[in-house]
């Protein structure tokens, strides 16, 4: 979507004007001295906080990369299955293509960042006694349960973007006696389904493979968080998914964090639309956050940790979950202006802010009640990166990322937790 | 019917369920919209009378504690199903499915695709709670088949002669492989001895494949009306179930056909045809015969009960149902 130049010249500018930051400079003090302490670390300080450099770095750490997933993806008949499909939806408009070459060449939302983490914390959390040697994966410091349990979490996000990489055809409603530009459409979907089912299939498999039945109540609520969040609010016909109506706003004195739930049921909606950083929370936390905190309790769990250091586990991978999902919101508006085609999401953090900064620019987002395509994304761009939002959204990225760096510093120092430090300040920079 | 009430309780504790886990009312509508109760419910109630039935063989008038996991499967083998049904319905357009339309026809395809993930996810939720690994290994190797008997489904590269054993293969998978897992999952967690336990597996193998023997000789025979679902749907999806390879064994100009899956115009009425022409529909119900006489043959392996009976009397309404 974004020129890969552009951004990356943009990410070095950013990368300048940021250091100024006190706290990231006290951060990368700290980061280093800990570094230096340990010659033997595989990690060596990393001046710039490059994303793909701190990432690699990370990778060797815990043995082979979390890719090596996608190699065995690759031998498996069904997904083999699925490529030869797919090529059959060259040419076409099916988003699934899309879907599939974000999953392959993205370096930043890619699959492996996410089972990467899991890696990580628990290599930096080590494993309780108890547990037999056998378990373990000597040469990575990992148990070779949590490994099949960051492929889980690997598979269970990626099911998910590729059952939202659908078309909805509901609007269609000649079923059954298909047009041959719809028959493309149906096939695309059809894949789409498929494949995602396969992946979710397969992680249950696996996680009902690691016998430990607290763990898979935990995971397959994270599972059932992901769907919810594709209900969570208003949306357009291909449910994409728009800010609500400022005037929703309530204003609490008490004002109440509203982000530990263990399941929605319990919170009074009426208290999250409309209220920018509250409906963000909420529908970023269901979408990404309880994965990846789920992911790191589980991986706790599995090393026989105690529910104190799990509990640190679900804090610290939710919030980096919302650290890089503020990331990533700002990433569109580091362009001075949006080109033409592209679009951006609606209810990331500069937008939501920027609604409740002025609600009159929620006027233009009612243009794309029907569907997004009627809104005039240039126009939103210009008018969110000249205010406020985009300083309070890095605030937002900053401040879920300080709370993730805090968890971490409950862990021991090892090569481990100085990795995911320095993802964590290459977050800040991407 | 010996478990009516039952049966009514079991959909309206999954729906309890469904609404439990979120407070997103699309996402329960969707979700629960096939809970109706006006499905056949022979999932749950096949799991429910192998379970009366083998906790009577094991431990005679005295009712063990594990009454209430084997509910539980029950409940877990339905919602399984309605979420394949729910992906089902978007993966082939339907209009409508037990006498109402689909979800694909009412909802946003992408939030129902979510829906079904959603039903899943609360039944792997509720399985966990059993806390018992090897029912849950089970089950979860049910969602496997599936998705892997919705891929098989996908191609007919098979040769002629392969052609059997790929339906076969096919049909465990989509079709039996849910209710021998949810028969073998009942034993087990009553602690049925190894033999037991396989024969509540092949009973429940035999049912379900007779099942889908009979469901697919109806879709040439059926009226719409009584199916509550499109005849010759299966024709129009491409697909060669067993009546089409009996026909094609006397007539083989059926071959191409089933190579283009029936994609050229007059394909689909020309092969309605030929399987009544033929003796495919016969040889498909002979085919269903032997094994719900097999299926009987395991039930009678169990002490005599109430519900041993039951899984005995309900092989004759696999057989013989009109719809």
């Amino acid at each position: 979507m974004l020129n890969r130049f552009t951004t990356a010249s943009l990410v070095r500018k950013i990368v300048y004007s940021t250091s100024k930051d006190l706290n990231l400079i006290n951060l990368s003090k700290h980061i280093s001295s800990t570094s230096l302490s340990n010659v033997q670390n595989a990690t060596k300080p990393i001046r710039k906080h490059n994303w793909n450099q701190a990432v690699s770095e990370a990778e060797k750490i815990v043995g082979y990369p979390t890719s090596f997933l996608s190699l065995r993806w690759l031998l498996s008949d069904e997904i083999a299955n699925v490529a030869l499909h797919l090529r059959k939806l060259v040419g076409s408009n099916h988003p699934l293509l899309k879907t599939a070459k974000n999953l392959i060449y993205d370096g930043r939302s890619n699959m492996q960042a996410w089972g990467l983490i899991v890696l990580l914390i628990s290599k930096a959390a080590g494993h309780a006694p108890h547990i037999p040697d056998l378990e373990e994966d000597k040469s990575a410091g990992v148990l070779h349960s949590q490994r099949a349990l960051a492929e889980v979490t690997e598979m269970i996000r990626t099911s998910t973007l590729v059952h939202q990489g659908m078309v909805n055809l509901q609007t269609l409603n000649h079923s059954g006696n298909e047009l041959a530009a719809d028959s493309e459409m149906i096939f695309g979907n059809k894949i789409a389904l498929l494949g995602g089912d396969y992946l979710l299939g397969n992680a249950c498999l696996q996680l009902a493979g690691l016998r430990n039945q607290d763990l898979i109540g935990l995971i397959s609520s994270a599972v059932r968080d992901l769907a919810e969040s594709n209900f969570v609010g208003d949306r357009d016909d291909e449910n994409i998914a728009l800010p609500s109506d400022p005037a929703l706003k309530i204003n609490l004195t008490d004002d109440k964090p509203l982000d530990d739930f263990d399941n929605t049921r319990d919170i009074d909606m009426s208290l999250i639309f409309g209220h920018p950083e509250r409906e963000w929370n909420f529908r970023h936390t269901l979408s990404s956050g309880t994965l990846l905190g789920k992911s790191c309790q589980g991986t706790l769990k599995l090393a026989g940790q105690s529910e104190a250091l799990q509990k640190h586990g679900y804090t610290f991978g939710k919030h980096l979950a919302l650290a890089y999902q503020a990331s990533m919101d700002l990433e569109p508006f580091k362009l001075q202006e949006l080109p033409l085609t592209a679009t951006f999401s609606l209810i990331s953090a500069p937008v939501l802010f920027h609604i409740d900064h002025d609600p009159s620019l929620y006027e233009e987002i009612r243009c794309g009640k029907k569907s997004v395509t009627n809104i005039d994304f240039r126009k939103i761009h210009k008018i969110v990166t000249d205010g406020p939002g985009i300083d309070e959204t890095k605030e937002l990225q900053r401040k879920h990322g300080q709370i993730a760096m805090d968890v971490l510093n409950e862990f021991p120092d090892c090569d481990a937790r100085t990795a995911l430090q320095n993802i964590i300040l290459a977050m800040q920079c991407l | 019917m010996l478990l009516e009430d039952e049966l009514k309780y079991i959909f309206e504790d999954i729906r309890q369920e469904l609404h439990e886990g979120t407070n997103q009312k699309e996402l329960i509508q969707i979700a629960e919209y096939y809970f109706g109760g006006n499905g056949k419910a022979l999932r749950p109630m096949v799991t429910l009378l192998m379970g009366k039935a083998i906790n009577y063989h094991i431990h005679r008038e005295n009712s063990p504690r594990t009454v209430d996991a084997q509910r539980k499967i029950a409940m877990i083998a339905e919602m399984i199903h309605s979420a394949s049904l729910i992906h089902d319905d978007v993966i082939d357009q339907s209009f409508s499915r037990r006498g109402k339309p689909s979800v694909n026809v009412l909802w946003n395809h992408k939030k129902v695709t979510q829906a079904g993930d959603y039903v899943l996810a609360i039944a792997s939720i509720m399985l966990s709670r059993l806390k018992h690994d090897e029912v849950t290994l089970m089950l979860s190797a049910v969602l496997n088949d599936l998705v892997q008997g919705e891929f098989m489904q996908l191609g007919a590269k098979e040769t002629e002669n392969e052609r059997f054993s790929h339906y076969f293969t096919k049909t465990f998978r989509k079709t039996a492989s849910l209710i021998a897992n949810a028969c073998k999952g009942s034993a087990t967690i009553a602690g049925a001895d190894p033999q037991i336990v396989e024969t509540a597996f092949q009973y429940g193998k035999n049912l379900g494949l007779a099942f889908q023997f009979v469901d697919d000789l109806l879709d040439f025979v059926s009226s719409s009306e009584t199916m509550g679902k499109p005849t010759a749907a299966d024709l129009k999806l491409g697909l060669a179930t067993a009546p089409v390879l009996f026909a094609c064994e006397k007539y083989p100009e059926l071959n191409p056909m089933i190579m283009r899956r029936f994609k050229e115009p007059g394909d689909v009425e020309k092969a309605f045809e030929l399987v009544h022409k033929s003796q495919g529909l016969e040889q498909t119900r002979f085919l269903a015969r032997k094994h719900c006489l097999e299926a009987i043959k395991l039930a009678n392996k169990l002490a005599e009960s109430p519900y041993q009976k039951g899984l005995v009397d309900i092989m004759d309404l696999v057989l013989n149902r009109m719809k």
